[in-house]
């Protein structure tokens, strides 16, 4: 190693002396002076057509300065990683929590009055809060494509004949839940004009991505665009969208002046995204000596409202269907679907812990109908150097799945005496 | 509405400041003060992040109104280190590697000084229970239980003058 | 912040009461705030104006006497944890203020609140219920001692009237050998809300229990005591045959108070588990027996 160096070291991280002291500054402890602070009207209800907006009232609310409406919007009135397809003030509603008009106030008491003054007229659709009656044939379309967003296939030799040619076949639909990050940081930015563009810090893992949808938002060119990324708080996939940006963006840029903006934790749990609550469809065959020979799967993710990255979740997760495992034939389907619910993003793993879930619970499953034990399903399919994974990759260098399972083995029998004997 | 007139020690020192009765000890820490180290996280008393050490005992500023604190005592975590001098449990909590994002490291700081003010020789089931009041949601918790492990033993003097 | 029309922090009880006869039901007395101010933070709640105890020291204390235990209704969760003699005679009490949300919690929120509140899960309600505690209420008119149980009339609601302050809570001595435990389930160790918890005292004399008090919380409007869960236990030799016919028990008792509510396929299962846990806990060893 050289002299000096830090691989191998243990090494103090750069902001940590801030963070002991209390004086790392997060987005919400930024002193602004004389800013104005935001609040937004969030929708009610899940699926309807905004007809009318009336902000007279809330306009005349002492402290009011300003309210907006997707009618203000200079750029173009849609963000998102993958597909543009989230408005910044809607005059659609999607879910219970979307942005239908944003208060600019002299203090946080008339940003509240005033969101609650704003008078806004709608006419609700059928909403659609599961991924059946979202797909079913009729459906009131959530966008404009239809509410199947995109479809994912890995497919590997002939897996229907593999599976029929099977001593055992076990089939199960699973279902995994919606999952908030609840990062401890709620969502927080200040934005104000400099130069001829404009600056924003925000709580964010994203700045680029946010970069490129403020400006297309506002319609102006990237380079007058600022992001600073302060401390961020834990974001865990859910700071990748965008939370605040556009509207503290929106504020400063019409009104020329410094803004702010907090969620609280309730406003943080309606308005951001979710882990996908999947739906799987998941048939695994395999031989008598409890080979692998093939798995059939279809997963279903509900991505909410808005895409956000849904449809590279669901790639993520059909990708990673068998798991640590070698599996000679695969058919695999991952959906991607809009629903009436929060949006769903990225978080943690992006869509491979639901699949963990499925693909070692049928293991189990596979072990107790060939009554071997769970640790010997696993030691005979894991993926070994030479193997090749579903996506039909040879891992030609090392795998590291086989070294994991032994230490996790003994680990268990140190800490589990009754473990042992007929498991080995 | 009066404002309240509330007499109490921060860090160290003895103030009066007049307050709107409907504020919180939190909302009075952080708006009127600026001292932003303590954080709102949830404002219910669920997670910790607001934590200051009051006459003693580590509460949650979100849950107490600031007329509640007359003529007692806070600190807060900028009033850890003395005189540019970090304490050491904010020394042990940098090298344990026990902060990560850093939005619960003054909560968590403070509930250990709480407890090492309280009980010099603290075991694990002692440290956890004292640090139930905060999550860490990066759950960097075994490097939390570590931090104050290490900087209770180095408050008694165990670890003698060769330091880590 | 919240809007307030009037806040007073009197020095004396008699001030304090002198204030809530006034108001004509306007003002509310703020105790250790740990439920209260949260809600009005977050306007779940309006309330005009608060009476904060936290000046009045007479509240504060706990005295132990002879023939009871006097607890001041502004004691804290963790003051009643640490408070020697209620650790030794009553020492269900102390696992019911140890096993109360955090801390931070403990370190604030306060018996008399903890009562006034009126939780169908409040911790310290089910084991001062088994503990058969009364209940002092004080107004400018005079003061009236009222069992526990009497003054809970349902989720969040309770027979105090709005000129009364809660001011003291009274429990008379176990008798020695006695013998009592809590124990509390909830969805993780701290910071939870009792999915269930369970109290129980008894008397025990070679093998034989002679007397039961069992109350249960969470399985109902208010924690309260179980009769029949009293009557498995009483005139029995102590066995672990006792342990199981009282967990089977319990899960008929929870059935039978839950009715059609959707936890009772999980609480009925549950109590048996804290039942199996507290009863051996409360046979086999000197724990929790009244010096």
């Amino acid at each position: 190693m050289l002299e000096g160096g830090v691989v191998g070291q243990s090494v103090q991280r750069v902001d940590g002396l801030v963070k002991v002291t209390g004086e790392s500054y997060f987005a919400a402890d930024e002193k602004v002076p004389a800013a104005l602070v935001l609040k937004v009207l969030r929708s009610r209800v899940a699926h309807a057509v905004v007809k009318r907006i009336d902000i007279s009232e809330a306009e005349k609310i002492p402290g009011v300065v300003r309210v907006f409406t997707y009618a203000d919007i200079p750029g173009e009135n849609s963000y998102g990683i993958m597909v543009k397809d989230q408005p910044v003030l809607t005059d659609k509603i999607r879910f219970i929590g979307d942005a239908i008009a944003l208060v600019v106030a002299e203090n946080p008491d008339a940003a509240r009055k005033g969101a609650e003054a704003v008078k806004v007229e709608t006419e609700e659709l059928p909403p659609l809060y599961d991924v059946w009656s979202a797909m079913a044939e009729g459906a009131p379309p959530i966008h404009d494509k239809g509410n199947i967003l995109t479809v994912g296939r890995v497919k590997k030799g002939d897996a229907a004949a593999a599976l029929s040619r099977a001593d055992v076949v076990i089939s199960r639909l699973y279902r995994t839940q919606r999952v908030e990050h609840l990062y401890l940081e709620t969502e927080a930015g200040i934005a104000y004009p400099e130069h001829n563009g404009l600056t924003i810090k925000v709580s964010t893992q994203n700045p680029h991505y946010d970069r490129r949808d403020v400006a297309r938002v506002l319609g102006l060119p990237m380079n007058r665009v600022r992001i600073i990324q302060t401390p961020t708080g834990g974001g865990f996939g859910g700071k990748l969208d965008i939370s605040v940006q556009c509207f503290l963006a929106l504020a400063a840029w019409k009104l020329r002046r410094p803004v702010r903006m907090l969620y609280d934790r309730e406003e943080s749990f309606i308005a951001t995204a979710k882990r996908h609550p999947f739906i799987i469809d998941y048939t695994s065959g395999a031989n008598r000596e409890g080979q692998l020979l093939a798995v059939k799967v279809r997963i279903i993710g509900d991505t909410g409202a808005y895409a956000s990255y849904g449809p590279a979740t669901l790639i993520r997760a059909a990708v990673h269907a068998t798991g640590p495992y070698e599996v000679p034939s695969v058919d695999i389907e991952g959906l991607c679907v809009y629903t009436n619910n929060p949006f769903s993003g990225a978080m943690r793993g992006f869509g491979t812990p639901q699949m963990a879930f499925a693909f070692e619970s049928q293991m189990d499953l596979l072990a107790q109908a060939l009554q071997i034990s769970p640790l010997e399903i696993r030691r005979r399919n894991i993926l070994r150097p030479g193997s090749a994974t579903a996506t039909g990759q040879v891992l030609s260098d090392s795998v590291g799945i086989a070294k994991t399972l032994a230490a996790a083995w003994e680990k268990a029998c140190q800490v589990m005496p009754g473990l042992g004997g007929e498991n080995q | 509405m009066d404002r309240f007139p509330l007499h109490m020690k921060v860090n160290g020192t003895q103030m009066t400041v007049d307050v709107d009765p409907g504020m919180r000890l939190l909302d009075v820490l952080r708006d009127v003060l600026g001292l932003t180290g303590t954080k709102e996280g949830c404002g219910e008393g669920e997670c910790g992040v607001c934590s200051v050490i009051l006459d003693g005992k580590i509460v949650d500023s979100c849950l107490v109104l600031a007329p509640q604190v007359q003529g007692r005592e806070i600190i807060t975590i900028e009033g850890v280190a003395r005189n540019g001098e970090l304490d050491i449990l904010q020394e042990a909590f940098l090298e344990a590697g026990a902060v990560q994002c850093g939005f619960c490291t003054p909560g968590m700081i403070l509930a250990g000084k709480a407890l090492l003010d309280k009980n010099s020789h603290p075991d694990r089931r002692e440290i956890a229970r004292a640090i139930s009041g905060n999550l860490c949601r990066c759950t960097g918790y075994a490097k939390i239980v570590k931090a104050v492990e290490l900087a209770a033993a180095r408050r008694s003097g165990k670890e003698g003058a060769t330091g880590a | 912040m919240f809007e307030l029309d009037a806040y007073y922090q009197p020095e004396s009880l008699a001030v304090a009461l002198e204030l809530l006869a006034k108001s004509d039901g306007k003002l509310r007395p703020l105790a250790g705030g740990t439920d209260l101010v949260p809600a009005l933070a977050k306007r779940k709640i309006h309330c005009p104006g608060l009476i904060d105890l936290s000046a009045v020291s007479e509240l504060r204390a706990i005295i132990a006497r002879e023939h009871e235990i006097q607890i001041g209704s502004m004691s804290t969760f963790a003051q009643i944890e640490e408070f020697l003699v209620i650790r030794n005679r009553f020492p269900l009490l102390s696992e019911a203020a140890a096993s109360v949300g955090s801390p931070q919690i403990r370190n604030t929120g306060t018996i008399g609140g903890n009562i006034a509140n009126a939780s169908p899960a409040a911790d310290m309600v089910t084991a001062l219920i088994a503990l058969e505690a009364e209940v002092r209420l004080d107004s400018s008119e005079g003061f009236r001692t009222v069992p526990l149980q009497n003054i809970l009339e349902g989720a969040g609601k309770t027979h105090i009237r709005p000129q009364e302050i809660i001011t003291n809570i009274l429990i008379r001595p176990l008798a020695p050998g006695s013998r009592s435990g809590y124990i509390k389930l909830g969805r993780r160790r701290a910071l939870a809300i009792a999915r269930l918890n369970l109290a129980v005292i008894l008397a025990v004399h070679e093998n034989k229990i002679s007397l039961a008090r069992v109350a249960l919380g969470a399985v109902g409007p208010n924690p309260c005591r179980s009769s029949a869960l009293e009557t498995t236990l009483e005139g029995q030799q102590i066995s672990s045959t006792l342990v199981d016919t009282f967990a089977s028990e319990a899960e008929k008792e929870v059935v039978r108070m839950l009715g059609s509510r959707p936890s009772v396929s999980y609480k009925q299962e549950a109590v048996k588990g804290i039942a199996r846990e507290l009863l051996p806990r409360l046979f086999s060893s000197t724990e929790g027996v009244v010096a």
